[in-house]
């Protein structure tokens, strides 16, 4: 094969390839360097929300993507909370969490805005496992156990 | 959703009305995992298995299904796509640790903008 049909070969091949997502190095380094551990990742727009261990510990981090820092939770991550589970709103203002307390596993609703934890009940009961909040905040699905099944819960939220 | 059909984890969207829709462009490559939507439901991301695990982006206005394949061949654990799909983020495993990393998709998708957001072109600065 001549150089120049290679060359034209390797051309049509790449045209083909089409466009690719593409890794972000400098906030993937950032992350890495953060913490220890990290996982559970929940995206909004400029928002990461994950759980991340430190000191043995895990808890929940928001990233700010933009300024490249985690913001604080005040109020959040108690000594004697366990993150099981958390998603984030597309603005960041609210945080869905599941989390394992007094030996109990409990669903709650971060605000940010003002700092305060809203435990949310379930009915009928039953234990949650993971949450997914919508974009807007104001609807969230968690799955919960019942009886030995999985079931999945929507919520609205005032 | 994740369901068991017939014995295997396969994604279903669930309406607010409850209704159940299957997804037919992905029947196959079970079991699926850590689904998640765009912000009007245009892009589905999801993890599949193709004889090892690989996260996918479906966009249902169109039905083209975008294979997203790992540098370094690692296997994607979790997956969460950004509202306007312009970003995913992807739980790894990487030297016995769980990692975060962040994928830019704006040049493979379109954004998938909240419903009402004002678009503006930017200031036309330094035209005279």
């Amino acid at each position: 094969m001549t150089p120049v049909i290679s060359l034209l070969l390797t051309l049509v091949l790449l045209g083909c390839s089409g466009p690719r997502p593409k890794p972000l190095p400098d906030l993937n380094g950032l992350l890495r360097q953060n913490a220890g551990s990290r996982r559970e990742p929940s995206l909004a727009q400029r928002w990461l929300a994950s759980l991340t261990l430190r000191g043995g510990r895990e808890q929940v981090e928001l990233m700010d993507l933009g300024a490249r820092q985690p913001v604080p939770l005040p109020g959040l991550n108690r000594a004697d909370a366990q993150p099981i589970s958390v998603s984030v709103s597309a603005d960041g203002t609210r945080l869905a969490v599941v989390q394992q307390r007094d030996e109990r596993t409990e669903l709650v609703l971060y605000r940010r805005s003002v700092g305060t934890v809203q435990r949310l009940p379930l009915e009928p009961p039953g234990v949650p496992r993971a949450v997914s909040l919508n974009a807007d905040g104001r609807r969230m699905a968690v799955q919960v156990s019942r009886g030995g099944r999985w079931e999945v819960d929507l919520i609205r939220l005032p | 959703m994740i369901t068991p059909l017939q014995g295997r984890p396969t994604v279903q969207l669930r309406g607010e009305d409850g209704s159940i829709r299957s997804v037919p462009q992905l029947r196959r490559h079970q079991p699926h995992s850590s689904p998640s939507l765009s912000w009007n439901g245009r892009y589905l991301a999801l993890i599949t298995q193709r004889g090892k695990r690989l996260a996918v982006i479906l966009d249902r206005l169109n039905g083209r299904l975008h294979p997203l394949p790992l540098p370094g061949g690692r296997d994607p654990i979790r997956l969460s796509l950004a509202p306007d799909a312009r970003r995913l983020a992807l739980q790894v495993a990487d030297k016995g640790q769980w990692r975060v990393e962040l994928l830019d998709l704006s040049e493979l998708l379109e954004p998938d903008r909240a419903t009402g957001q004002t678009l503006t072109t930017p200031p036309l600065e330094n035209i005279r």
